[in-house]
């Protein structure tokens, strides 16, 4: 994007688990940068790491299982401390505002929208009254576009629609004016016309606070229409960054290029074959030796089973993790 | 031409919503309301929709998994209401189903082998051991090794547990499927497996798949016509070719525009619709989208509009759709008809 310094960068992250039959490293030497106003979308499928990663950087990895091994996480050029605490996760909190997949697992049952709303407020404006914090969450509500807001705060979370509570958990996130957005798979339970209506919600808030976003999903449609770059991660790596034009055009990594290939489009033939990646994803402890994706790539030869390629920088911002990329682009 | 395989006619569920200490009857969910389609030999019918349209249950009141409340479903020609236990128990040998999630669907307890020998057992079909043959070529024709057999349902992936159900699924040979979100819980890679296994198994056994499912382009990848539903309702029926090119129904077209296209350099114009859907407990009159359509005048809110034909084989229930602005410019459309040729 822009040579200037970007709003969040996290550098080598390494992080992971402690599980019944040992440590499981989830997300494997991550570095990934999100530049001021701009969206950074964080792609791959169910257990890539990509989550994980988001939940390194706010602080909150479930305890005592997850651990943060190395890395850094800087917010506009300040490095983070290692997360330690609910105390911290406040602090990122408010700079950093997180929105999850499920609003009705992250919204508290049993208390009125308003309340949960106007606790959110008072860790950021302490010395505000009730009163005036009040008037901050009616004025979130209509941000968010939130019909009767007055009302809303009335009503409890299963009062709403699941389009309408992720709205509530964007108001929330976005309470702290925070300079990082982190949506993860915001849209992702919700129907597709809803789905529509919050990613034109949430590129609205970010023209409008200047906001940086890390937007994690799984669908490469979401990122095409919504980010300006993309990092694809597989098995706990990055295994290609770029803009968005350059990776849905020249994709590289031969993962990237049969995840694009996999999806049907309005315009490919109907019926007919798909095209797939075979096999599935391996288990985190089982992972194949040298390049993560040898054992499911069409390409792969012995060096692949060997040696891990590292991420190398290219021109043009265009980074992969492939030995062959070369010889696939001719 | 012969009768379809499959013909519903005004299919109807409603759930009784009750209240108050004596539960009196307050209102009905009208989770499906007048629902009528045919489905061929070997077709897909894909039916869309979003959550609460009712596609669910229209799946499951076809296959008399929830009683309806009234309609007529006719599968080769028999009226499914006038059937008697016994001959119920010969026709579900032909009338199957997947579900959205595998893991729910297989007893953990029972091995691999055990539920696919099931169906055979349920039938009294072949000796201990053909059935142990069976499983185990069931096993090798939905893409796992025989020796799965062995092992429990929580031992396997996603994708592989629903290859283990659509193993389940065609076990006894049906002439139909029906796909409840079959795909929807997959992700991308495995998704793209499972969807060219059920085209191949579809070809192969000339399977008639209903199809159903929230992904619009899956259903238009699988789908030899597609049916859009809306608050119980089907308001639009059409060729997949048809139905995307030149959607008629406003409610299609904000479905339709609102997929995110996995294309970057594609920018194109997104009708994004107001509000929700409005609950199934006592549903607006007159079109049940008129609440959020942006062309609604005073006679949908009165009347339900009437079917009419857009097409050969394209019936929309629109009182306006003859005087809506075209929905797709036209190189897209074009770009659109030559893609699903």
């Amino acid at each position: 994007m822009s040579t200037s310094q970007p709003i969040l960068e996290v550098r080598n992250l390494c992080c992971g688990f402690h599980a019944e039959d040992g440590y499981v490293r989830v997300v494997d030497d991550v570095s990934f940068t999100v530049a001021r106003g701009g969206t950074l979308g964080l792609v791959g499928e169910s257990g890539c790491g990509k989550t994980v990663s988001a939940l390194a950087v706010m602080g909150l990895l479930p305890q005592p299982a997850g651990v943060i091994e190395s890395g850094t996480i800087a917010l506009a050029g300040e490095p983070l401390p290692a997360a330690e605490g609910r105390a911290l996760a406040r602090i990122r909190g408010r700079r950093i505002g997180m929105v999850f997949q499920e609003p009705m697992t992250a919204l508290n049952p049993v208390h009125r929208i308003g309340n949960q709303l106007i606790e959110a407020l008072r860790l950021y404006e302490p010395g505000k009254s009730t009163g005036e914090l009040r008037r901050r969450a009616i004025e979130l509500l209509e941000q968010v576009g939130i019909p009767a807001p007055e009302q809303r705060l009335r009503e409890y979370p299963h009062q709403l629609s699941g389009g309408m509570r992720q709205r509530v958990m964007i108001a929330i996130a976005i309470a702290g004016r925070p300079e990082v957005l982190i949506a993860d798979e915001p849209t992702t339970a919700l129907d597709v016309t809803v789905q529509a209506q919050i990613l034109d919600l949430l590129r609205q808030l970010q023209r409008d606070h200047g906001m940086g976003m890390l937007f994690i999903t799984h669908d490469l449609g979401v990122v095409a229409e919504l980010c300006d770059e993309v990092a694809v991660m597989y098995a706990g790596r990055i295994v290609e960054r770029a803009p968005v034009h350059t990776l849905f055009k020249h994709p590289r990594h031969p993962y990237t290029r049969g995840l694009i290939a996999s999806v049907p489009r309005l315009d490919t033939p109907a019926k007919a074959r798909l095209e797939t990646i075979e096999g599935v994803v391996p288990a985190l402890d089982a992972l194949p030796a040298g390049c993560r994706f040898s054992n499911r790539c069409p390409f792969a030869d012995d060096t692949c089973r060997a040696l891990a390629p590292p991420l190398e920088p290219s021109p043009l911002q265009h980074d992969v993790a492939c030995h062959h990329w070369r010889r696939l682009a001719a | 031409m012969s009768a379809p395989l499959l013909e519903v006619r005004d299919l109807k569920k409603y759930y009784p919503v009750r209240a108050g200490i004596f539960l009196r009857k307050i209102g009905d969910v009208h989770a499906v309301d007048g629902v009528s389609f045919t489905l061929d030999r070997g077709e897909t019918l894909g039916l869309v929709g979003e959550s609460g349209c009712g596609k669910t249950t229209v799946g499951r009141t076809i296959l008399n998994l929830v009683p309806k409340t009234s309609g007529t479903v006719l599968f080769e020609g028999r009226d499914l209401a006038t059937v008697g236990r016994r001959e119920w128990r010969a026709l579900r040998r032909d009338m199957q189903i997947i579900f959205q999630d595998p893991m729910e669907s297989l007893n953990p307890r029972h091995t691999i082998g055990t539920i696919l020998e099931e169906p055979f057992v349920i039938h009294g079909l072949g000796t201990a051991a053909e059935r142990r043959r069976w499983a185990a070529e069931l096993l090798e024709r939905v893409g796992l090794p025989a020796s799965a057999v062995n092992r429990f349902p929580h031992e396997f992936s996603g994708g592989q547990r629903q290859r283990i159900g659509i193993a389940r699924a065609i076990a006894l040979k049906p002439k139909l499927i029906v796909c409840d979100e079959a795909v929807s819980a997959l992700d991308v890679s495995v998704r793209a497996q499972i969807v060219n296994l059920l085209l191949d198994l579809q070809r192969e056994m000339q399977l008639a798949l209903l199809f159903i499912a929230h992904d619009l382009s899956v259903v238009r990848h699988v789908s030899d016509r597609v049916a859009v539903m809306y608050l119980g309702k089907i308001v639009e029926l059409a060729s997949s070719a048809d139905i995307y090119a030149e959607p008629r129904h406003p409610y299609t077209r904000a479905l339709i525009s609102a997929i995110p296209i996995p294309d970057p350099e594609q920018r194109r114009s997104r009708i994004v619709l107001e509000g929700d859907v409005p609950s199934p407990i006592n549903p607006p009159a007159g079109c049940p989208f008129h609440t959020r359509c942006p062309f609604a005048t005073a006679v949908c809110a009165e009347r339900m509009p009437a079917w009419d034909a857009a097409g050969p084989g394209h019936a929309v229930a629109c009182h306006h759709w003859r005087e809506l602005p075209p929905a797709v410019a036209k190189e897209e459309r074009d770009a659109r008809l030559a893609g699903s040729g």
